[in-house]
């Protein structure tokens, strides 16, 4: 069975197309390793704030252990909050 | 040849040492590279606006690209309140590229990659973008932790974890700018040294990933100092428009 002369060049045109997706895939990739990057960071920073936070607050007030753990799950609370907000500013710029 | 791949972060003094009421402000390594960085800039400008022609040349086309495109960053994340900023913004992206940039030559120091200094800008940021805010809007800016629409029983843990995520801004500035480029630095010296102990058989592999690695480096250069100016730009946003 011979393949008609249309379908090669459909064939052939369809690969070019797939081939150029991959090709600007691969180049977006950098950025999204740095928006990825972006994200991580924003959680890191918000949790250790609060963690710091709340370790200056506890040799204040000599509540030793109590502030310090309080103060880090509201820094995880504000790092999620700075991922979602980060995350909306993303999705808009797209 | 240095095999460790952290000694390229050194610091060293270089001349005299200067010490001003016990503060040591010996010129280093670090502080040369800020100056070569400088510099470059100083002397790009110069030949960009030397000749104001009507048909630029590249020089001139390049200054020009850099200054539209930073001009339309501020526009469109911070509006039109924040066009007296330009000057700072400007100098500001300028400085982090051509640190980074002046970082990847071979043989030269980034200055990007320590701590100490992206922090100082973040927190020269934060400070700023703090006096702006309370000098436009007065007590009004605290408004920004109060979100509006939350119930009163949860308001004081909203307000908490407001402040909180407005006091990691600095942090989370500096630590992605350090962090990515001390990472890409280290992993390019990690592979080159892979090179030299894997000798002229097995070299040729992470020759062709310090390659790929080395452009992969200067997109990145690129794309954290513009990350780094859109978040100034960002925060400046938010202290002159208040819409909460």
């Amino acid at each position: 069975m011979t393949i008609p002369e249309d379908f090669k060049t459909r064939l052939k045109i369809a690969k070019s197309k797939i081939e150029k997706q991959v090709q600007s895939d691969k180049e977006k990739r950098g950025t999204f390793m740095g928006s990825a990057f972006k994200l991580g960071t924003e959680l890191v920073a918000a949790v250790a704030v609060g963690t710091i936070f709340g370790f200056i607050l506890d040799s204040w007030f000599g509540t030793k252990p109590w502030l310090i753990i309080i103060f880090f799950f509201l820094g995880a609370a504000a790092g999620m909050l700075n991922v979602i907000r980060t995350a909306n500013r993303m999705q808009k710029e797209d | 040849m240095a095999s460790n791949p952290m000694q390229q972060f050194s610091v060293h003094k270089i001349g005299p040492e200067i010490k001003i009421a016990g503060i040591d402000l010996s010129f280093t390594n670090a502080s040369l590279f800020m100056v070569i960085s400088a510099s470059f800039i100083l002397l790009f400008l110069f030949l960009g606006t030397r000749e104001k022609k009507i048909i630029p040349d590249k020089v001139q086309l390049i200054a020009e690209m850099f200054y539209t495109f930073v001009a339309k960053m501020i526009s469109d994340t911070a509006g039109s309140k924040a066009k007296p900023y330009f000057p700072f913004i400007f100098s500001l992206f300028m400085f982090v590229l051509f640190c980074n940039m002046v970082g990847m030559l071979p043989y030269s120091f980034t200055v990007t990659s320590h701590i100490i200094v992206t922090l100082i800008m973040a927190l020269f940021i934060f400070i700023a973008v703090t006096i702006i805010g309370f000098a436009k809007h007065g007590f009004k800016y605290l408004s920004i932790f109060v979100p509006s629409g939350v119930p009163a029983i949860l308001l004081p843990l909203i307000t908490v974890i407001e402040i909180i995520s407005y006091l990691s801004r600095p942090v989370s500035l500096s630590v992605r700018l350090f962090a990515n480029m001390m990472a890409g630095h280290t992993m390019l010296k990690v592979f080159g040294g892979f090179v030299i102990s894997l000798g002229l058989l097995g070299g040729w592999l992470p020759l062709s990933f310090s390659v790929a690695l080395t452009g992969l480096e200067i997109l990145v250069a690129f794309l954290q100092a513009y990350v780094f100016a859109i978040l100034t730009c960002i925060y400046l946003n938010d202290a002159l428009n208040l819409h909460h």
